[in-house]
């Protein structure tokens, strides 16, 4: 690997960032450009009975008030792509590619403003047009509805579960291996438990916006999209149009974290509105609104059966996962298909289950498999070890394998007992008392807890088109996108070891659909997808200088055969020790510069997933593929301290340790994980959407009263990453680190909460109200 | 947001008669005011910018009492290091109010005149709140989530939270309310200023339309520099309390001579725990005296389901709050 690989590189766009130079996607202003704002349904369930405008449209300022039947041109986009009710079915990876919506027999996709129906409170009713942002909110707030009222229940009800799919489509939501029952039999300890987690709001720092613009039957949108090419297929193929009429561009995001996947009904409704009223439209949703025109982790309870032998070798192991979903739509984060893969054992029995409720479709977020699932695994586990009186990370190393569990095939690589070690070490885990409270600071219970982090290596099909002049600079272009993660830092990082060029001297452009395909930025893909693009770019452009140098009459590696020549640190390099610089070969070529595709597709990758990919939908060959199990690894050990007084908990420490491949830029994927521990003490403590049961809504839609964790919440944060090489997954050798680190925080910080004062609380976020009374 | 008018006098007599004939509102920090326009729960017709009434401003500390200009900042007070001296609680109570950006334009006019945070109240979506809409109904007691609402104070009409920090450590230590309207100058005694929901929960003081608080006294006693806020809350910073005491003692020997103890994050209005306070007068105070006026202090606390849990956790922060307060009046921290 070249010097630039593996280091600690400032992120390039950072002085733009900080400047306020970076253009984001709501700070583009096309001329005579107006502005959008929705009404939403006050009432969860019924029917629009009435619609006055009046009041609205006499409000200085607004133009038009469109509703479902006075907006012409509404397209909604059914499907996969679909980014409210569609886009949110996720099917498992490691089934088959994900399958398109209306694959799905059991669910029918639901977009507002299309009749009168009212199916989750904060639904679209109206969108306003005026000429300022003032205005338009003024005439939305203006809008009076009237409604005929069904009943309606949010939270869900887990004995109304239903397995997910049917027949052919519930291949792998409902697994079994060897004979759970005989496992259970002969166990010493059992332990079996309902882990229950609650719904979620991403609430990234830039807000929902969409502003679109027609010319003609040309159409240009911005948007924060974590994919381009998918927003640009959904709305091409809704109004009929070829790809090429329509440009999508999202130059920056500032978090998306899941909530900016797919196409949306504001994007659409935007859409619809600038060709009604000839003008450009731009909508930036409010903070409330953006809690129900988009989507949200669900509500979930995971319910396991752990049973073990003397030595605490797993002999059973049932995970029932029974998450949220809406009235509409199965909305899929088939966490069982993680939780199965991670210890061995030869009794299994997983399921995927649903329950529906009435809310808007639940979708992505950040780990949006593993968080729910491995707060209740790992605490299982914790439960386990406790009751075997073994170390929990003892535990954790007698169920350690190489091979996965139900899939039968190995490991491309594991780390994971490495990772405890390193974090054992830097934490000081042989401090710990085992005994429950046994360890105490003046008015603070202090308990430590420790956890495993596991993510799926996701793999998709990428191109990226290089171009290289011979003056020493070089261009890479691909539709990807850099959601506040580093990739514009990493591809140029990737090009400038590759080319023998300055970081400085790769400019990197992302974030348009017209670009070379990329796949869509969620699942941790982007680095080590769309990263092998540009990796292959290089490699090609190695090679084609070669045969022309080589074939020229002067230069150092005249005459040499060039399919024995490599590239090696920008060097190119012949069997005889002859070399020559790559740029300044390619000076010396007729042309001086030089343009190339790269690909990656992996060996697993079925025409399929690549063509599923191409389309703007997730084709990934990973985490299991005929040959191989594909997952980073981590650990993670936590201090937390509970006050005598106040119940108050603190988490003074958070230590993790994770192997994940080939680390590019050690300063960006420090954050990455570092970003992920601290979303996980969010979820651990903090993070909760409340709900009002009686009116099926979601009740704290805003950041005063939905807890995120402030910076005095986040002291001592460790993160070791650790040298681990895995030819298998991808030719860098990566695997995939932006939700690595959300996964084992959870867990651990509730096993350590009952460290320290003996209460074991199977219920996120664990609140102080938890502990009154007992702690 | 509606739109409005917008004035700024420059006298106190100039604003008195702006908001008079305006019908306007107040606007000073405008964290409330402003917030509420936003999310379409007050749509005045008119703002009147009191920030320039440079009469308002600034804070003394006296030989009797300390004083406050109803427009000096929260952030300023919290970092006056004479002032955490001679009154903590009236520091503390401060600094762990909202954000560092909040405090720097908040002022303890507005601060101590704050509206709940009562969702059905902030969401104009919900038809029923009779604090926004009188006589619509309650749709907290309506089968909603109730784990942030007053377990004091409330009534069959409201249960709304007076969500205030500083207010308590005010209605502690006998702070009054000085203030300027059309029908001229008062003295309010803090206790007096706010008013329980009963079947109005519309009206939250006893101010009258265009009256301007322009100062707030806190008379020295003892027990002020022996004093302390302790704050329960789910975040370390940025957090509206889950339940709180401002507290203070003064000690003669090991019997308390004088206590004062008030309860935040529990009832309707800022809160004084006076039988507690009497549960200690004359007695040593010990970590189990100080949990028996805990105890006491929340013996008549409405069971509402979701703020149960803060009958026992208030419990617990008024004696954490008093054994701290007790170190402070021995010479510790």
């Amino acid at each position: 690997m070249a010097q630039t690989i593996n280091t600690a590189v400032t992120r390039t766009d950072a002085p733009r960032k900080v400047t306020g130079t970076a253009t984001y996607a709501a700070d583009v202003m096309p001329a005579g450009m107006l502005h959008g704002a929705l009404a939403t349904s006050s009432v969860a369930v019924g029917t629009l009975t009435g619609m006055d405008i009046s009041k609205a449209k006499a409000e200085p300022g607004v133009l038009a008030v469109f509703t479902h039947d006075t907006l012409p041109d509404y397209k909604s986009v059914k499907g996969f792509y679909s980014g409210g009710p569609g886009s949110a079915s996720f099917w498992p990876m490691d089934t088959a590619p994900v399958r398109s919506y209306a694959d799905n027999p059991s669910s029918a996709s639901y977009w507002p403003m299309e009749d009168v129906r009212i199916r989750y409170a904060g639904q679209p009713i109206a969108y306003v047009v005026a000429q300022s942002a003032a205005a338009a909110r003024r005439g939305a707030q203006l809008i009076e509805a009237t409604y005929d009222v069904s009943e309606s229940h949010i939270a869900m009800d887990p004995e109304q579960s239903f397995v997910v799919g049917a027949g052919e489509d519930s291949k792998g939501m409902v697994v079994t291996k060897g004979d759970l029952a005989r496992g259970l039999s002969s166990v010493a300890q059992i332990v079996e438990a309902e882990y229950i987690t609650p719904f979620q709001h991403h609430n990234p720092l830039e807000m929902f916006s969409a502003t679109a613009e027609w010319r003609g039957d040309r159409l240009t949108v911005w948007m924060p999209s974590q994919s381009v090419r998918t927003l640009r297929a959904g709305i091409a193929q809704a109004y009929g149009l070829a790809e090429t009429s329509v440009r999508v561009i999202s130059p920056f995001v500032g978090g998306a974290f899941g909530s900016k996947a797919g196409v949306t009904p504001y994007a659409m409704l935007t859409i619809a509105a600038a060709k009604a009223v000839g003008a450009p439209v731009r909508l930036i949703v409010t903070r409330p609104q953006m809690y129900t025109v988009a989507t949200f982790r669900p509500e979930s309870v995971q319910r396991f059966r752990l049973g073990a032998d003397a030595a605490g070798r797993l002999t059973a192991f049932e995970h029932i996962e029974i998450a949220q979903t809406s009235q509409f739509d199965q909305v899929v984060n088939a966490g069982t298909h993680i939780t199965r893969a991670m210890y061995a054992c030869p009794n299994i029995h997983t399921e995927q289950r649903l329950s529906r409720s009435d809310t808007n479709s639940g979708g992505f977020m950040r780990a949006p498999n593993e968080m729910q699932t491995f707060f209740g695994l790992e605490s299982a586990m914790d439960e386990l070890a406790i009751k075997l009186g073994m170390d929990p990370v003892a535990l954790r190393r007698v169920n350690d394998t190489d091979r996965h569990p139900v899939e039968d095939v190995p490991f491309s690589s594991r780390s994971l007992m490495q990772s405890y070690a390193a974090v054992a070490d830097s934490f000081g885990w042989a401090d710990r008392t085992p005994e429950v409270g046994s360890m105490t600071d003046g008015d603070w219970l202090v308990g430590y807890g420790c956890a495993t982090a596991t993510y799926p290596t996701n793999i998709l099909a990428s191109n990226a088109r290089v171009r290289m002049q011979g003056t020493g600079q070089a261009y890479i272009e691909l539709a990807a996108h850099d959601v506040g993660t580093g990739t514009y830092t990493i591809m140029a990082q990737i090009a400038a070891a590759r080319l023998g060029l300055p970081v400085g001297a790769c400019d990197v452009v992302m974030g348009e659909a017209d670009l070379p395909v990329a796949p869509i930025s969620g699942g941790s893909t982007t680095a080590a997808s769309a990263g092998s693009a540009v990796h292959d770019a290089c490699l090609k452009i190695g090679r084609q200088i070669a045969a022309q140098v080589s074939a020229m009459s002067e230069g150092p590696l005249s005459g040499v055969d060039p399919a024995g020549i490599t590239l090696e640190n920008g060097v190119l390099k012949a069997p005889d020790g002859r070399s020559q610089p790559l740029v300044e070969a390619l000076a010396s070529t007729p042309a001086g510069e030089i343009e190339v595709i790269g690909e990656f597709r992996h060996k697993a990758m079925t025409d399929k997933m690549i063509m599923t990919t191409f389309k703007g939908g997730y084709g990934s060959a990973g985490p299991v593929t005929p040959e191989m199990a594909m997952f980073a690894f981590g650990a993670e050990m936590v201090e937390v301290r509970v006050h005598r007084w106040t119940h108050e908990i603190r988490v003074p420490r958070l230590h993790g340790a994770f192997a994940a491949g080939t680390i590019l830029n050690r300063k960006t994927a420090h954050s990455q994980l570092m970003g992920g521990m601290i979303w996980g003490i969010g979820s651990a403590l903090h993070e909760v959407t409340e709900i009002d049961k009686p009116r099926a809504r979601f009740l704290n839609t805003n950041i005063a009263e939905y807890l995120l964790s402030v910076n005095a919440d986040v002291r001592e944060i460790r993160v070791e990453m650790l040298e681990e090489r895995d030819d298998y997954v991808n030719p860098l050798g990566v695997k995939g680190i932006g939700e690595l680190g959300i996964v084992g925080t959870a867990a651990a910080i509730a096993n350590a909460v009952h460290h320290a004062t003996g209460t074991r609380l199977r219920r996120l976020p664990i609140r102080m109200s938890d502990l009154v009374g007992k702690a | 947001m509606r739109n409005f008018a917008y004035y700024s006098p420059k006298n106190l007599a100039d604003a008195i008669a702006a908001i008079r004939d305006s019908g306007g509102d107040i606007l000073a920090g405008g964290t409330t005011v402003v917030d509420l326009m936003k999310i379409g729960v007050r749509e005045p017709s008119a703002l009147v910018d009191i920030t320039g009434l440079a009469e308002l401003e600034g804070h003394e500390i006296g030989a009797d009492r300390i004083r406050f200009g109803a427009l000096a900042r929260m952030g300023h007070l919290a970092d006056d290091k004479y002032l955490v001296a001679a009154a903590p609680v009236l520091t503390e109570s401060l600094w762990k109010a909202a954000s560092p950006q909040l405090r720097n334009v908040a002022r303890l006019g507005g601060n101590i005149l704050q509206r709940t945070r009562c969702p059905y109240f902030r969401d104009t979506a919900y038809a029923q709140c009779n604090k926004r809409s009188p006589g619509s109904g309650c749709a907290a007691l309506d089968g909603g989530e109730t784990s942030h609402h007053a377990i004091f104070g409330g009534s069959s009409a409201c249960v709304a939270m007076y969500p205030g920090d500083w207010a308590q450590a005010l209605i502690a230590f006998d702070a009054e309310i000085h203030t300027q309207g059309p029908g001229g100058r008062r003295r309010i005694p803090f206790a007096d200023l706010h008013v329980l929901p009963g079947d109005t929960p519309e009206v939250e003081t006893i101010l009258q339309r265009g009256e301007i608080v322009t100062e707030i006294t806190v008379p020295i006693v003892p027990a002020l520099k022996a004093s302390h806020y302790l704050k329960a809350r789910d975040r370390e910073s940025y957090a509206f309390a889950s339940a709180s005491a401002a507290v203070g003692v003064e000690l003669d020997g090991d019997a308390v001579r004088d206590v004062r103890i008030a309860l935040g994050g529990v009832a309707a209005t800022p809160w004084r725990a006076r039988a507690a306070e009497e549960s200690l007068k004359g007695k040593p105070l010990t970590e189990e005296s100080a949990r028996a006026a805990g105890r006491i202090a929340f013996a008549d606390a409405r069971e509402l389901e979701g703020s149960a849990y803060k009958i026992k956790l208030g419990a617990d922060v008024v004696a954490g709050a008093l054994m701290t307060a007790k170190s402070r009046a021995n010479g510790g921290k």
